[in-house]
């Protein structure tokens, strides 16, 4: 197994959409770090360079969004070449994929659908991971799903599974809060707890992002598309109390706003992260 | 194991033929209600494998998409997602054949240039996601012996595409990118066109009919003396000299080899 990365932790960042990327070149705000979609920088479009630039100053996130790590089938070897590519170029300080499937038989669904938590979708889980590990050559964090739906035989808590997953490969977590806030609301349970059992040493980042009620259904849908909710932000400093100061990413990906509105999100974040340091010195 | 793996992999194949398909017969047993209709539930992950697939498809085929209006075109990205979801994971390398079920879509046959106008708008994503290739110097050409000459092949900068139309598609795609739409004469006759990366930029230009039967059968990996022959059928006066002088000026090839003899025509 190569030599792992260790996971720095501090400032807040922001996901980099390529609408902004001018503005940041050109002002150069005070951000902690970028988060970018792996599979947006794959192809060999201008965006590549941009990038690139922008890494000299920034430190920069690799955020995969379809290594479908929970697919009943063999990894995608071309996929995760690819990946392996654009890590050895960027030099990301962070690395995360999700707790999640998105392709089988060849159909790609451009979506994170659920697993049902059973022993068996653990042991295929955690040997997708072990093998993206060893082939990325780093470390990776997995983050936590926004769910809606769950599978009748499903007999592993989410928390629980993920706990497993870290300890079995070594992997960090990416806390996703605005997803457990979703999930909780979505399935009754309470959010507090889920935090509570997830193992504080394995955080590695926390992302926060805005939701929106599903059309026509009662079921909450994490769109990445508005700030963020009240109800996340108070979840998020119970995260911080319990995790400590972490990463924490805001992301936006529908409905762009000016970016001013997404280092408005940040600075709160920090504030936050600010007051519960005081909090803790006191 | 291997059956509990196949339980699972065909959970995954029922929810992905509710999520592609719609038919949530065979996954709704597998899902807690939670106080809602299992259905309803797949069917928020299923609006959002379409509406992002279909965004996708609407950001590589923009002028496809203002040619049939918006709510036509996501009816027929629907079917084609349905029919064709994608296999590579970067979504700019969707759409490789919307064009030809375009071309097969029997509701858009009233607007025959459609299919063309989408194969442009394809050759300009490979372009704008492709990058170019350091060129062969034209030296390179002049160290082939005289003899060996007629029997090189070329290999052309990955991003070019050519692409020949019944149908002005390039004046079509160019009038789209107004407000207000110039009209089109659309029987000024057919095009032949080279798309290509330069720099950072995409570009096309038309080519003549001799020189786009050279470049296509060249791109095809044919022999010179085999690109002239087809060249020539098209342009009796088609000047290999300076045909080729123009391909090298260009830096349209990256590499080159002798190709055994009897591939080429008798």
């Amino acid at each position: 197994m190569p030599q792992l990365r260790p996971i720095t932790s501090g400032r807040e960042g922001i996901g980099l959409r390529s609408r902004h990327v001018s503005e940041i070149a050109a002002t150069r705000p005070e951000i902690g770090f970028l988060e970018v979609h792996a599979e947006n920088y794959m192809a060999e479009t201008p965006a590549m360079d941009r990038l690139l630039e922008l890494r000299r100053d920034y430190p920069v996130s690799v955020h995969g969004v379809a290594l479908p790590l929970g697919s009943a089938e063999e990894l995608e070897r071309g996929h995760l070449a690819r990946f392996k590519a654009l890590i050895d170029r960027v030099e990301p300080v962070l690395v995360s994929e999700h707790l999640a499937w998105s392709a089988i038989g060849g159909a790609y669904l451009n979506d994170l659908l659920p697993l049902p938590y059973t022993e068996e979708s653990l042991d295929l889980f955690c040997r997708h991971v072990e093998e993206a590990q060893e082939k990325l050559g780093r470390r990776s964090l997995i983050e936590n799903p926004s769910s809606y739906l769950r599978y009748r035989h499903s007999p592993i808590p989410e928390p629980e599974f993920m706990t497993a997953v870290a300890r079995r490969t070594g992997c960090g977590i990416l806390c996703d809060v605005n997803n457990v806030y979703v999930s909780a609301s979505n399935f009754g349970f309470d959010p507090l707890a889920y935090l509570e059992a997830l193992p504080i040493p394995a955080i590695g980042e926390i992302h926060l992002a805005g939701h929106h009620a599903a059309e026509g259904v009662d079921v909450l849908v994490d769109h990445h598309g508005s700030r963020v909710a009240e109800p996340v932000w108070g979840l998020y400093v119970a995260a911080l109390r319990r995790f400590g100061a972490v990463s924490t990413l805001i992301e936006w990906d529908t409905n762009l706003p000016a970016l001013e509105i997404l280092l408005d999100e940040a600075r709160h974040a920090e504030e936050l992260a600010h007051v519960h340091r005081y909090v803790d010195t006191a | 194991m291997c059956t509990d793996m196949s339980i699972l992999l065909e959970l995954q194949m029922r929810l992905r033929r509710a999520v592609l398909g719609g038919d949530t017969a065979g996954i709704v047993a597998a899902i807690l209600g939670d106080g809602l209709d299992p259905a309803a539930r797949v069917g928020i992950y299923r609006h959002h494998a379409f509406a992002t697939l279909g965004d996708a498809l609407q950001g590589t085929f923009p002028v496809v998409c203002r040619l049939v209006d918006k709510r036509f075109f996501a009816y027929a990205a629907h079917e084609y997602l349905r029919e064709h979801p994608p296999h590579s994971r970067c979504l700019v390398e969707y759409g490789a054949d919307f064009a030809d079920f375009l071309a097969r879509f029997t509701p858009c046959q009233e607007l025959p240039y459609l299919a063309g106008v989408a194969h442009f708008e394809w050759a300009l994503n490979i372009a704008a996601t492709v990058r170019e290739v350091t060129p062969l110097e034209a030296g390179k050409l002049a160290a082939i012996p005289p003899e060996e000459a007629a029997y090189v092949a070329f290999r052309l900068q990955p991003s070019l595409s050519y692409l020949a139309s019944p149908w002005p598609i390039d004046a079509i795609w160019q009038a789209n990118q107004q407000d207000e739409m110039p009209a089109v004469d659309l029987t000024r006759g057919g095009i032949s066109l080279q798309i290509r990366r330069v720099g950072e930029a995409v570009a096309w230009q038309r080519l003549d009919p001799g020189t786009f039967a050279f470049r296509t059968a060249l791109a095809d990996g044919l022999v010179l003396a085999a690109a002239m022959l087809a060249a020539t059928l098209k342009d009796p006066a088609f000047d290999l000299a300076e045909s080729l002088r123009q391909v090298f000026a260009e830096g349209l090839a990256v590499a080159s080899r002798i190709s055994p003899k009897q591939e080429t025509p008798q």
